[in-house]
């Protein structure tokens, strides 16, 4: 036994790397349906508190609920995505235990023939050698139930407010298998996951407000071991860095642990955003019970091949469905497809830039660049983006045809497009006399002019000194003050310096 | 005033202005008060009574009115009704008022019933003898010493001693017909999900069902033709449409009835019972009806499975009463875990205890494949051969009850001997067929005795004519 206890932050790569580290996931994501699970109370976040709380979101003695079809709908939209095996006769089950904010005494969940099973998403990192690297995380299942109230402690430590606005709102909770290994992996994993439920419209993805909510189960073991350590639970994680943080952080406390002879406890932790660090819960862990049974008041839910097949014909295009539709399609590399797939909303305008234009590499180029740059500086999303696909596909236009210059389109025109939508971008070019000079009679004379001025650098450039070829093109760019077609320059050059 | 025996009889006498339905709802509370030694009613609503009897009387007299009209019913303490107290029977809901109203309520007021008041019944329809409920037990009108059988003893009392002309109950295991037999009135559990059950206070919910409680088959066939159906607040009634009950009650050719041996020959069986109950069954083969004596093989499990199950349910539906947002909360709580413990335990009285402790008990996961999942397997086996007798006979007839209405007190420290008293009724919430309990004369003691008839599930309408027809025949004897 080594006495002194080594901390998280002492642990070395030598170390960490003795250890292989198991996570697996649990995801809650709250469903974008207008009523909650088991009752027509309105689900809505940010109400004034106890405002959408009817008899049964309350549990008033003789309140029976009523399924959401449109909540299963959204949890099979999921299951279909991720390749799940849905089950057709589903069950709900009552999860049983006692707390303030849980009005009937039990939870509505699913535990025996959950809704969703297998299946699983895919994830990209970043491997050693730069290069992505995909991997699938399996899912154990995905089950449906209903949210929890809040329960808000006033601060005095003498009371404790309760708002059941959000008991009852309907939520997938996705458990994963223990098939990730890094903070890397975790953090792409509920990318991953919340980039899909975003495309298929069931979730909002908002993680500061609680809309998704993951748990962290993280275990370690020495290398080449089969059976699997101890698990620690995290919870209390309200974005994907705070995750990364806290899987990295309880990794290395459990090596520390582990490294100076300490015993890994089954147990919770909280993570604490302001340290960094992962705390034990002071309260007295018991085995809870959940006493979990089917609920007599809701029938099995048969699922028909009819409501499958409606369900299967409202699912949207998935994004590594898009991204290969882009790489195929369009022709453009593996890497601007994951981008322009990051949200349904730019894969979407990306699409129809290619409905008004050929030139789909520089449409994409386009996106990535000023679009992105746009949208990072104003914080918008795409949704917001002001021009529509139409203009900017004329903007590009205009420089693919050599009309106006790369340069004059990025930084003149589309922030004038910016500013006015409604114009027409050869409009706006013509009226600030933005058109490139193609007149090769002009353009000869100032390359004949920038020559004779530079006789040095022509003979230098002659006997091999090719690098001074873009000196030449600057003088000339600067001589015909912007308007002269680069190319066009670069071709009169090459021919009067051969 | 007159005795009425039926709706149809009111109808006939407010309709030719010998009666109104105030004269009948004055009526009925003066009874209420002469006979408040019975406490059959935890609350009256004389004044909303009497002013309701007069919106009734002129919708009466606009020939507009309801086809409950001059029906003055009490209703069992496990049914919501919007604005007033509901509390099944117990502390833990003192004070609480219902914001809704039950369905199965909701269409009776719909068609003009007139609700007089709650009733007494035992606390969360946990009992068979009326005696566990926090306001005290209701006695038998026919003895004032005796039990009136539970859970929905106040609402077979008040129909018994004319208190009310009819009354809604709820049967989980028996707690409609058995009170009905040991008050000597009709008894009737609807099929399962038959009548909704949103607005029910719930005991266990794949047992539950509402029940009617009469004088006549022929009211119980109206009271169910309305109240039963689809109702988009219950996931687990039936879509099935509803016949007109009420206008089948003839019945017609033979029947093929199937006896328990046991029920006419088992010590365990009081004699004037086997007694009664064997001359009726003469008399039906008189008629030309096919009787037989059945095995019932299962019949030793019908309790355990009924008890284990039952008590599964309620631990987790009587979670809600946790002192937290409605309801009783102890003044001694000081922290959350005291908060629970001593609301609950302040709020529940013995026997709810008993079972909320035995149903988490089978719930819990070291016992849980042993007790529930065992008791489910059973359920279904009993189901298959009960739907099997079913498939040869009409009817399944027994005794309501083993025994007549026993003396206050004198089951109440031995529950296993309690639960006893529903042997003979708990099959048809295990199974979820309809039965119906109709009065079998008395025994020397001018005690009621009841007999119980069983149907295929959904075949309420040959059990009500069939029982229409039987009660004809019983009263036909009694009068020869």
């Amino acid at each position: 036994m080594i006495s002194t206890t080594l901390q998280p932050a002492e642990v070395t790569d030598e170390l960490l790397n003795k250890y292989e580290t198991v996570i697996g996931l649990e995801v809650h994501c709250q469903l974008l349906t207008d009523s909650k699970l088991f009752t027509t109370d309105i689900n809505r976040f940010g109400a004034e508190p106890n405002t959408n709380i009817g008899a049964l979101t309350l549990a008033l003695p003789g309140t029976l609920p009523k399924l959401n079809k449109k909540a299963l709908e959204f949890a099979v939209r999921m299951g279909l995505a991720c390749g799940c095996t849905i089950t057709r006769r589903t069950i709900f089950d009552r999860k049983n235990y006692f707390y303030p904010d849980l009005p009937k005494g039990y939870q509505i969940s699913q535990d025996k023939a959950p809704i969703c099973q297998g299946g699983g998403i895919l994830i990209t990192t970043k491997g050693s050698d730069g290069k992505p690297v995909e991997k699938t995380i399996r899912f154990h299942h995905i089950h449906l139930e209903e949210d929890a109230g809040k329960s808000v402690h006033d601060g005095n430590d003498t009371a404790t407010l309760l708002d059941y606005n959000r008991a009852g709102t309907p939520l997938i909770e996705m458990v994963s298998e223990p098939d990730l290994r890094s903070a890397e992996e975790t953090g792409a994993y509920v990318t991953a996951i919340r980039q899909l439920v975003r495309y298929l419209d069931v979730c909002d993805g908002n993680m500061e407000e609680g809309s998704l909510r993951c748990d962290v189960n993280i275990s370690i073991r020495p290398w080449g071991q089969e059976e699997f350590g101890t698990k620690v639970e995290i919870k209390n994680m309200n974005s994907i860095r705070n995750i990364m943080r806290a899987v990295e952080y309880e990794w290395r406390r459990q090596v520390a642990l582990a490294e100076s002879g300490g015993t890994i406890t089954q147990e919770t932790r909280m993570f604490d955003a302001d340290s960094g660090q992962t705390y034990g819960m002071r309260v007295k862990e018991t085995m809870n019970d959940y006493r979990y049974f089917p609920d007599p008041d809701l029938c099995p839910v048969e699922l028909s091949d009819e409501w499958m097949e409606e369900v299967k014909a409202k699912m949207p295009a998935l994004p590594n469905e898009l991204r290969e539709k882009f790489v195929n399609q369009y022709g453009i590399p593996a890497y601007d497809a994951a981008q322009l797939t990051d949200t349904k909303e730019m894969a979407a305008y990306f699409e129809e830039l290619c409905s008004h234009t050929a030139h789909y590499k520089t449409a994409s180029n386009w996106l990535m660049g000023p679009v992105k740059s746009y949208l990072n500086e104003t914080g918008e999303d795409m949704e917001a983006f002001p021009l529509k696909a139409v203009v900017l596909a004329g903007l590009i236009e205009l420089v693919e045809t050599g009309v106006i210059s790369h340069s004059t389109a990025t930084q003149k025109a589309f922030p004038a497009l910016l500013e006015n939508a409604e114009q027409s971008p050869r409009e706006l070019a013509e009226a600030n006399n933005w058109l490139q000079n193609r007149n090769t009679g002009e353009l000869e004379t100032l390359v004949d002019e920038v020559l004779a001025a530079m006789p040095d650098k022509v003979t230098a450039y002659r006997k091999g000194k090719k690098g001074l070829l873009g000196l030449f093109v600057g003088e000339v760019m600067k001589k015909s003050r912007g308007t002269a077609d680069p190319k066009l320059v670069n071709e009169l050059l090459a021919e009067k310096l051969k | 005033m007159k005795e009425y025996l039926t709706l149809a009889d009111i109808q006939h006498d407010l309709r030719a202005g010998i009666t109104t339905c105030e004269e009948l709802v004055g009526h009925y509370l003066a009874r209420i008060e002469s006979n408040r030694h019975l406490n059959a009613f935890v609350e009256v609503y004389a004044d909303e009574a009497l002013s309701r009897a007069r919106e009734v009387d002129a919708r009466i007299h606009e020939d507009r009115a309801g086809r409950l009209a001059g029906m003055v019913l009490g209703v069992k303490d496990v049914l919501c009704h919007a604005g007033h107290g509901v509390q099944a029977g117990s502390h833990i809901l003192d004070g609480y008022n219902s914001p809704f109203t039950a369905t199965a309520v909701q269409r009776v007021l719909d068609e003009d019933a007139i609700v007089i008041g709650r009733q007494n019944c035992d606390e969360f329809a946990m009992g068979s003898s009326n005696e566990s409920s926090y306001f005290g037990p209701v006695r038998n009108a026919a003895d004032p010493d005796r039990v009136p059988g539970g859970s929905s003893g106040g609402s077979a009392a008040a129909v018994q001693a004319g208190l009310c002309h009819a009354s809604l109950g709820s049967d989980t295991g028996g707690s409609v017909r058995q009170p009905a037999a040991f008050c000597n009135v009709v008894g009737l559990k609807p099929s399962y999900g038959r009548i909704s059950r949103w607005g029910l206070l719930a005991y266990a919910s794949s047992f539950d069902c509402v029940g009617p409680i009469t004088k006549s088959v022929e009211d119980a066939a109206l009271l169910l033709e309305v109240m039963a159906g689809p109702d988009e607040y219950d996931s687990t009634v039936s879509t099935r449409e509803v016949p007109a009950y009420s206008q089948q009650l003839e019945w017609k050719g033979t029947a093929r009835i199937g006896y328990l041996r046991e029920a006419i020959e088992s010590e365990a069986v009081e004699p004037a019972i086997r007694e009664r109950t064997s001359m009726l069954l003469d008399q039906l083969r008189e008629q030309g009806h096919v009787v037989e004596p059945i095995e019932m093989p299962l019949l030793h499990y019908y309790l355990p499975t009924y008890y284990i199950l039952t008590t599964a349910e309620a631990s987790s539906n009587l979670s809600r009463f946790d002192g937290v947002r409605y309801g009783h909360r102890s003044t001694e709580a000081k922290d959350l875990e005291s908060l629970y413990k001593k609301s609950r335990t302040e709020g529940f009285g013995d026997e709810v205890r008993r079972r909320i402790l035995l149903g988490t008990f089978v719930l819990s996961a070291n016992y849980y494949d042993a007790y529930y999942t065992k008791a489910q397997r059973v359920r279904k086996l009993i189901k298959e051969e009960t739907e099997r007798l079913l498939t040869q006979y009409d009817f399944l007839v027994s005794p309501v009850t083993p025994t007549t209405a026993f003396r206050l007190g004198e089951k109440m420290d031995d529950p296993l001997q309690m639960y006893l008293a529903d042997i003979f009724t708990v099959q048809a919430n295990v199974v979820g067929a309809p039965a119906i309990s109709v009065p079998n004369g008395t025994d020397a003691a001018g005690l009621p005795i009841g007999f119980q008839l069983m149907s295929r599930p959904f075949a309420e309408e040959h059990l009500l004519a069939f029982s229409n027809y039987l009660m004809d025949l019983i009263n036909a004897a009694e009068n020869a």
